[in-house]
């Protein structure tokens, strides 16, 4: 049965140069994105990292699932900007910017929220990039070749399987028990519903694992696959400018350390701190009412 | 003159994604009435009576309930009218004890203490499951755990019962009990809507039988007038019970009514001998 779910990340159906792409590289590119974004902290480096990604996502042509994903990092990351703002992460002292009423901005806390915000969606870019684009038995077929075990792949790619079959499961448990009276608000009415969830969940595993068995999974000998996947020149060079690229700035990054470090420098003029601050609050206090109004409709 | 206590208006339904899985339906549903709807796999069975207590809720049309439009209605309201037991009953208990998961529905109407005691007490009885109560629900053999299960709906004391295929997965004992339980639901006046695959059932059971085929209502009538119309069969792929088939073809001419149970054809094949 066809049916609508909410899944959160999955593969993307294109003919994009990414979707041709061979998964090594990608995985490269989504590793070294990682490395490079959690070895600095200055805004702009890591600004620049992350329209490159927002580019590599455009021109593959899933802009759309993405900005799905990224939704759900939305709320979070409003609230990082207002916290870290009115409580940096940081030694003492701090540097004030401005205060309304008991709240006063700091120097720090802008520097600390914005690089915890863009090494997020830096880091995490390349990452969803790969998993758009990618058809996941492409990407355990890949690994294969390199020597990460069958089992392995096989433990992830099940267990990613689960994520979209226990919602569906949730769902339908939550209507049972609503149409016996339960009022379907807040987080407390979802524990009822946990039991089922979780006894079913264990259930269809132990299933699962019987029917693996029955299926020779745990035989001995190379396992082969019905998907093939190539490498060409195009898939190395691109491979090869991932490793280049990540060495290369993490490199720079680290012996440019203390010129790179702006936890103290005004980098953005004081009014454009204050406004960051007063939208993203603004946003996450809407953002919020909108979330329980909806809950409360139910 | 009693209100029906459901009436769909053209009532539809398309699934967000665009899959138009009913068609706009008339329909208007008696009390004390045992409907029996059937229809080959995706059909929109499910998706009708999940209208009924507000699972879903139309995307064209409307729905009635005792007379009033449902819309405004939440589930946990519709609830008190309508009781929808589920297919699967792991998807409906949670609780510990039978017991608990009987005082679950009626404690969530916001009955007093007092009443929510007595509809368990009710429930118990009507079902037979004294012995149960301080089982945990998990602990169960199946036809026992959707017994349970039925008995949660009933405890909350709706007029309306929805059953999502009740004797599937059932051995003939467990859908001999769940036959018994319709009749006595039907004794004592509620309205019973039935999914059912088990034509047999239906047959047995059903006042009224409403065929679905692709999203759309193609028949509706009394199971003797629906599987004696071969046009309907045919198109629905269904089969009537066997030993309705069985009479047709020993005598496919007849002009007595057509049997639906084994009863009913003995009783045929005695009176003719006679
Ligand atoms: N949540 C959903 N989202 C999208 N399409 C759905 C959803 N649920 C059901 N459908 C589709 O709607 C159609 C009717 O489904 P429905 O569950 O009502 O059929 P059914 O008659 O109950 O079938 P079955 O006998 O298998 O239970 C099917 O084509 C099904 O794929
Ligand atoms: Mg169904």
């Amino acid at each position: 049965m066809a049916q609508h779910l909410p899944i959160p990340v999955v593969f993307v159906p294109r003919n994009s140069f990414f979707h041709r792409l061979h998964p090594v590289p990608k995985l490269i590119w989504a590793v070294g994105a990682i490395v490079m974004a959690f070895a600095t902290r200055n805004p702009l480096v890591l600004l620049v990292l992350f329209v490159l990604g927002i580019l590599f996502i455009a021109g593959a042509g899933v802009m759309r699932a993405y900005g799905r994903v990224m939704l759900v990092l939305f709320p979070i990351s409003l609230s990082l900007i207002v916290f870290q703002a009115l409580a940096p992460a940081f030694p003492q002292p701090w540097t004030p910017i401005a205060g309304f009423g008991p709240f006063t901005i700091y120097q720090e806390g802008i520097y600390s929220g914005l690089s915890l915000l863009l090494r997020t969606f830096a880091g995490s870019n390349f990452a969803v990039l790969l998993v758009l684009t990618t058809h996941p038995a492409d990407l355990f077929t890949a690994l294969q070749k390199f020597g990460v075990p069958h089992e392995l792949n096989f433990m992830v790619s099940a267990s990613l399987q689960l994520i979209p079959i226990v919602q569906r499961e949730f769902q339908i448990v939550l209507s049972a028990q609503r149409s016996r009276g339960m009022r379907a608000t807040g987080f407390g009415a979802a524990i009822p519903s946990m039991v089922p969830v979780f006894a079913g969940t264990i259930e269809r595993v132990q299933q699962l694992a019987m029917s693996l068995e029955s299926r020779a999974f745990g035989s001995k000998g190379a396992k082969t696959s019905l998907r093939e996947v190539r490498a060409s020149a195009k898939d190395v060079i691109f491979g090869l400018i991932g490793i280049v690229v990540t060495v290369a700035v993490t490199v720079l990054v680290l012996q440019y350390q203390a010129q790179l470090d702006w936890s103290k420098t005004p980098f953005m003029p004081d009014w454009v701190s204050v406004a960051l601050v007063a939208v993203a609050a603004l946003t996450f206090i809407a953002f919020t009412i909108a979330l329980w109004w909806r809950a409360s409709r139910e | 003159m009693t209100t029906p206590p459901i009436v769909c208006d053209a009532l539809g339904h398309e699934y967000a994604g665009g899959v138009l899985a009913l068609k706009p339906t008339t329909l208007t549903i008696q009390p004390g009435e045992v409907l029996g709807v059937v229809g080959q796999n995706g059909s929109g069975k499910t998706t009708l009576v999940k209208h009924f207590n507000g699972l879903l809720r139309p995307t064209s049309g409307r729905l009635l309930i005792n007379g009033e439009d449902a819309r405004p209605r939440p589930v946990h309201d519709l609830a008190r009218h309508v009781g929808y037991v589920f297919q699967n009953p792991n998807h409906q208990l949670f609780a510990t004890t039978v017991e608990a998961e009987l005082r679950f529905g009626p404690t969530n109407l916001g009955l007093t203490p007092e009443t929510v005691a007595e509809r368990v007490q009710q429930a118990t009885s009507f079902f037979g499951i004294e012995k149960l109560l301080t089982s945990h629900p998990y602990r169960l053999a199946f036809p026992l755990r959707k017994l349970v299960a039925m008995a949660s709906v009933y405890a909350m004391g709706p007029d309306v019962f929805v059953l999502d295929e009740p004797t599937t997965g059932q051995d003939h004992a467990g859908s001999n009990m769940v036959r018994k339980l319709i009749e006595r639901l039907r004794e004592q006046g509620k309205t019973v809507v039935i999914v059912s695959h088990d034509m047999a059932l239906i047959a047995e059971v059903a006042d009224r039988v409403l065929a679905l085929w692709a999203a759309e209502v193609i028949a509706s009538g009394s199971p003797r007038a629906i599987f004696a119309e071969d046009r309907v069969m045919q198109r629905t792929k269904l089969y009537p019970p066997q030993i309705t088939q069985f009479a047709r073809r020993w005598a496919p001419a007849s002009t007595r009514p057509l049997p639906l149970t084994v009863a009913e054809a003995a009783a045929a094949v005695l009176g003719e001998e006679r």
